[in-house]
């Protein structure tokens, strides 16, 4: 049955590859710092999670918005605690993805082979961003709004293209329905559909090069890496 | 190109040698995702997500804060005055990210470690520094607008007001229907005790009034109660000239007054008639540094609670 199973899908492959690849061994307290990437990894399904639970009761406009909070926070099933997931969530993506990047960096583990591998993962920070940006709005209430309404004034000011960009980003010349329509629809459609690509690119990348093994330092002789 | 080859075959040798993910990675990545689940169990059941008043788009006294990883930025825009406020809010953003992106592309070479490569472990710390300065400094940085601790009763009545669309017959601050009398000018006169009961059945202590009875919990009222009495007692046509003859010298209400002392038009949203009225008679016990003069003994106590009471309602 298994044996059928994996000779119409070649999952018993794909496990090898991923699961039975071998990885340089770290030794130290700094192997621990390569759990930060699948770390990152794992907040973003629980955010993926908590984020359908949470659509399902939210309604995106301004007229409903702040009464659905409240209802998902009041009245659902552990509407508060998996609001609060989300939300805690929103902070704990962005430290874990900016630790794990700080570790690239201070390792030099965008060196080659891995130069895209680490532009990938510039463009997945760019994202939470972007996720953290328009997430904020949803509550509407007076911290979403006014938080948002410097936001989209601070991209208004890019030279140029600053008054599209505004307008873009707000549906219009004011902030209103539009506005809030808009950054949902960015915020469940557009930016997951992105980060979902870029992450596969990014494990991809990750998995083909190998995870890169830990610096060491410069031999007196001048051999870059040592034998 | 030479070392890129070294690289390659020097990096199988290490993963020949080294051990597969699974089990050995990934025990070490289920102890931290545990963890992380841990903490973030505990965060949302004690501390949640907090939810403010519904956005009030007119608000004008609300202090913006953004999410803490963005305050860095807040904090740059305040080097960058006036006409170069665009450098901090987008040029040096963008070109941060756009290095950010291309450090693969200008740090080459094979060495790796942090202490072979001091320019760039050098500008790291640099940069983690100054990104926790700015944050440091952000979230200690005064308010723009002094915060106004608002009765959470208060808040709950102007929600009822909204929600029940008094509007729609009232006027306060000037925006709403005709049909029912301005709030703002009258309802601070009346009692508490009488406004409930008009509340609760208008035509019990108005026989004429064309408003309906709503059918009000008693929560509700209180609420609506509160809200009423907020929103300021009543001042006499005397106030206004009050602060042409005494106070437009120096300061300003809308388009008229002077410019030495602050701007008053929206003193209301931000003291409370108290601390107006504390002011007004002798400055320096409440702000040393005041230039203003104390109006104790050159106005009357009832003029100076007719002014306090006057700006108080200025801006709400």
């Amino acid at each position: 049955m298994i044996a059928w199973v994996h000779e119409r899908t070649g999952l018993d492959r794909v496990w090898k590859a991923l699961f039975e690849r071998h990885v340089p061994e770290a030794r130290g307290p700094a192997a621990w710092l390569y759990t930060l990437g699948s770390a990152s990894l794992f907040v973003f399904l629980v955010q993926a999670l908590t984020g359908a639970l949470l659509a399902m009761s939210y309604a995106p406009t301004p007229d409903h918005a702040y009464d659905s909070v409240r209802y998902i926070t009041g009245q659902v099933a552990l509407g508060g605690f998996i609001r609060g997931l989300h939300h805690w969530g929103a902070s704990f993506m962005v430290v874990l993805a900016v630790l794990h990047m700080l570790r690239v960096y201070f390792m030099g583990a965008y060196k080659y082979p891995r130069e895209i591998t680490w532009m990938t993962g510039v463009c997945l920070l760019l994202l939470v961003m972007g996720f953290s940006f328009t997430g904020d709005l949803l509550p509407w209430d007076q911290k979403a709004y006014w938080a948002t309404a410097v936001g989209t004034n601070i991209a208004g000011q890019t030279p140029v293209i600053g008054g599209v960009v505004s307008r873009v980003l707000k549906g219009g010349s004011e902030m209103g329905a539009a506005t809030l329509t808009r950054f949902y629809a960015f915020h469940v459609l557009v930016l997951p559909a992105l980060l979902a690509m870029v992450v596969l690119v990014h494990l991809f990348l990750v998995v083909w090069h190998g995870i890169s093994e830990l610096p060491e330092r410069r031999l007196q002789d001048g051999d870059p890496q040592g034998p | 190109m030479s070392w890129y080859e070294q690289y390659r075959s020097r990096y199988a040798r290490l993963k020949q040698a080294g051990k597969p993910f699974f089990p050995y990675a990934v025990f070490k990545d289920m102890v931290v995702v545990s963890l992380i689940l841990a903490a973030l169990c505990w965060l949302a059941y004690f501390a949640g997500a907090g939810l403010e008043d519904l956005a009030d788009p007119t608000d004008s006294t609300y202090n913006p804060r953004p999410e803490w990883y963005f305050l860095f930025l807040f904090q740059a825009l305040k080097f960058f005055p006036g006409r170069l406020e665009p450098v901090a809010a987008v040029v040096v953003p963008g070109v941060s990210v756009l290095l950010l992106l291309l450090v693969p592309l200008l740090d080459r070479g094979p060495l790796r470690h942090p202490l072979d490569r001091p320019f760039w472990t050098g500008l790291g710390l640099a940069s983690l520094a100054a990104f926790g300065h700015l944050t440091w400094s952000g979230y200690h940085s005064p308010l723009i607008n002094p915060t106004v601790e608002k009765d959470p009763l208060i808040s709950r009545g102007i929600r009822l007001y909204r929600e029940m669309r008094c509007a729609y017959c009232h006027k306060i601050n000037k925006k709403g229907g005709n049909i029912g009398p301005e709030l703002d000018r009258s309802a601070g006169s009346g009692s508490e005790e009488w406004l409930a009961k008009h509340l609760r059945d208008p035509q019990s202590v108005t026989p004429n009034s064309a408003m309906p009875k709503l059918n009000l919990l008693d929560d509700e009222i209180q609420a609506l109660v509160a809200y009423m009495k907020s929103l300021g007692e009543p001042f006499t046509a005397e106030a206004p000239k009050l602060f042409t003859q005494n106070c437009a010298s120096c300061h300003r209400i809308g388009e008229t007054g002077g410019e030495a002392g602050h701007d008053l038009s929206l003193i209301g949203s931000a003291r409370d008639k108290a601390f107006i009225k504390r002011y007004i008679g002798d400055p320096s016990k409440t702000n040393p540094d005041s230039s203003m003069p104390g109006f104790k003994g050159q106005l009357t106590e009832v003029q100076i609670e007719d002014l306090s009471r006057y700006l108080a309602g200025l801006g709400r």
